[in-house]
């Protein structure tokens, strides 16, 4: 009598379903590694960040807005239990916001703290990006989070070669990413008065074009009207570009590679969040992953198979 | 208006189900494509078939055939559950209303370099915390013992940062607060600090107090600009303003008189003068002087004692998932068709 159950193969289909729904409630989860990430974002809020040389939506952005843009698109990317946390960099430091907050449960607050961030906050004029740099790997050196650091690399005023960052001290300890944003090609940097409205666009004369600070680097001899006290620069007034503002890619990739860092240039937020995905950025942790869908796919296969029409069988019948 | 649509208020994206009183959603919407399946048991009972020679013999039975249609609903429930729960099922967040004490507090901190040292003006060394240490200890605790506020945070030294927006998220509140443990900024520009205090109540329903604690050790003078600007917006947002005036030793309070009264101005004494112009608002305004970590967490104290009014607020209630609900139900459907194949009889 019971062998009749045994030739039914639909007994033998639900049977199997019931069997695969039981093992999806004895085993709903298993430990499988994730990607999770924990990142800072160093936001350079210095001036030449307000150059417009993004397209977004047809209309033409500033540096600076594009960047949040870009973040706040990662931001919506990056799984839950990574952390994000904020900061700004100008003058020659960084300042933290927060410290890394879970994304999932803190989207709302840091979605908003990105879309505030302005150029204004800058409690002091100045980029000097390298000494920043390094300022911010030191500072954060104790938080096990990764440095986003996101400049256009324009220095002012320029650096003397002679006294460049050394960055032994972090290398290898660091580990980070610097962004490069902006174009290729040098543009003006807008200009704001004392109300914050906009007032036209740096001029040559309004910015120093070379470094005046220390010793020269140069041969005394082939120096314009050297003086060792009063003009260890000589005496030419010369001009430069640097009222404009290009992308310094060149610069920022020798930076980063002295400071151990990755560098990758800003598009958008989806080449930004696959940059994100290496291995030295991406832990891997063990997570409880719900794997009940495999089993229930299975039942689901089998209950289908119940309730097709075999053909073959039912003629033989 | 019920209809599946994409979640505006979602972080992430999902379609969801706006219903009378549940919000719905799926993780995966292209698994629903599977309940397409369940039109499978319309044309297949599931039923091994018998062969008759005759079937007009056989007469037409009421109870089989309701049986047969039990047995149809129960597969197609079946499988839609299995691709409900596949799909990812859940219950969105949802809010309730609910009243409790607090308040919405922004704490507008100043970050100027004068805040790194000791209450004695020194750099910290073991025995005596700086300021800000001290500060930021007592804030934590503070935010700790009001598990119903809206906390959000602004800073200032030289010009104001926007760190979070009014929110009930603590573990962002504690990072932001742990934050200010990096070194401090630069001057002390107190009035841009507060305008920006003040906006981050500009879209906030008016429920509750409106509170913002000022904690700083200096104070600037404020421009007539800002000034005109500031007294109006205190007014227009309902502010109840505390100030945590955190005194260095030998240095001017904001309750001194000064002995000269040639001194007696916003340059030479600013934080008098700030004082004053508090005082001035016609706002609710407690200043407290703190001359030590002690008096410090006594005067936070007392604000956590006088801000106990009533506050409505919306509860957050997690988003549920119902994929485990469903898998029980496709279960138990399961086990039921099982059984019913014990009844059947093959000739």
């Amino acid at each position: 009598m019971f062998s009749n159950y045994l030739k039914n193969h639909r007994f033998w289909l639900l049977s199997l379903a019931c069997i695969a729904m039981l093992v999806a409630f004895i085993r709903p989860t298993q430990n499988q590694p994730r990607p999770i990430y924990n990142v800072t974002f160093i936001i350079d809020i210095t001036r030449s960040m307000n150059a417009a040389d993004y397209q977004l939506d047809g209309q033409t952005v500033s540096r600076l807005e594009y960047v949040k843009h870009s973040l706040r698109g990662l931001l919506a990317k990056l799984p839950c239990q990574s952390k994000v946390g904020l900061g700004l960099f100008t003058e020659r430091r960084s300042t933290l916001l927060f410290e890394p907050i879970e994304v999932c449960q803190g989207f709302n607050e840091i979605d908003t703290a990105l879309a505030q961030v302005d150029w204004r906050m800058a409690w002091a004029a100045d980029s000097r990006i390298a000494i920043g740099l390094l300022n911010t790997l030191q500072m954060l050196e104790k938080l096990d989070t990764h440095v986003i650091f996101i400049t256009d690399g324009q220095e002012a005023p320029p650096v003397n070669p002679r006294y460049r960052s050394d960055f032994a001290a972090v290398k290898g300890k660091a580990k980070g990413m610097i962004i490069g944003a902006g174009g290729l090609q040098a543009v003006s940097i807008p200009k704001f008065n004392n109300k914050g409205e906009p007032d036209g666009f740096y001029r040559p004369d309004d910015v120093p074009h070379r470094s005046t600070f220390g010793e020269s680097d140069l041969n005394p001899e082939k120096i314009q009207g050297y003086n060792a006290r009063n003009a260890p620069f000589g005496n030419d007034s010369s001009l430069g570009s640097e009222h404009l503002t290009a992308l310094q890619e060149s610069y920022l990739q020798a930076l980063s590679a002295e400071a151990g860092l990755r560098y990758q240039r800003l598009t958008d937020a989806e080449a930004l969040a696959m940059a994100l995905q290496i291995p030295e950025f991406a832990g891997q942790k063990l997570a409880a992953v719900d794997v009940r869908w495999q089993m229930a796919l299975a039942a689901l296969g089998l209950v289908v198979l119940v309730y097709m029409r075999i053909t073959r069988k039912e003629t033989n019948n | 208006m019920e209809r599946w649509q994409l979640c505006a208020n979602c972080a992430r994206r999902v379609w969801c189900w706006n219903g009378a009183d549940v919000n719905l959603a799926v993780d995966t919407p292209w698994w629903l494509a599977g309940l397409l399946l369940t039109v499978l048991p319309l044309f297949n009972s599931g039923i091994q078939p018998s062969t008759y020679p005759w079937l007009q013999i056989l007469p037409i039975d009421p109870l089989s055939q309701t049986i047969s249609v039990v047995l149809r609903v129960c597969a197609m429930a079946t499988m839609a559950a299995l691709v409900l729960g596949l799909a990812g099922l859940h219950q969105t967040e949802q809010t309730r209303e609910r009243i409790a004490y607090g308040a919405n507090i922004v704490l507008l901190l100043d970050r100027s370099n004068s805040m790194d040292n000791t209450f004695a003006g020194k750099t910290p060394d073991g025995a005596n915390e700086s300021k800000a240490t001290a500060a930021r200890r007592l804030l934590s605790d503070f935010v700790e013992q009001r598990p119903h506020d809206l906390l959000g945070i602004a800073e200032y030294s030289t010009a104001p940062l926007f760190v979070l927006p009014l929110t009930d998220n603590k573990a962002a509140i504690h990072a932001a607060i742990n934050a200010t443990a990096t070194p401090a900024l630069a001057y002390t520009h107190v009035s841009k600090g507060l305008s920006m205090a003040l906006d981050l109540f500009k879209d906030q329903p008016l429920s509750g107090s409106r509170i913002v604690l000022l904690v700083s050790d200096g104070a600037a003078a404020i421009d007539p600009d800002s000034e005109l600007q500031l007294r109006l917006a205190f007014k227009r947002q309902n502010i109840r303003l505390y100030w945590l005036f955190l005194r260095t030793a030998n240095s001017p309070g904001i309750f001194d008189k000064p002995q000269d009264p040639r001194d007696d101005n916003a340059g030479a004494m600013p934080e008098r003068y700030l004082h004053l112009f508090f005082s001035s608002l016609n706002i609710p305004y407690q200043a407290y002087q703190a001359e030590s970590p002690d008096a410090m967490q006594q005067a936070i104290a007392d604000i956590n004692r006088l801000e106990r009014a009533p506050l409505h607020y919306r509860e957050r209630i997690p988003k549920r998932d119902l994929s485990g609900d469903c898998y029980l139900w496709a279960t138990g459907l399961l086990a039921m068709l099982l059984a019913v194949k014990f009844f059947e009889v093959k000739r």
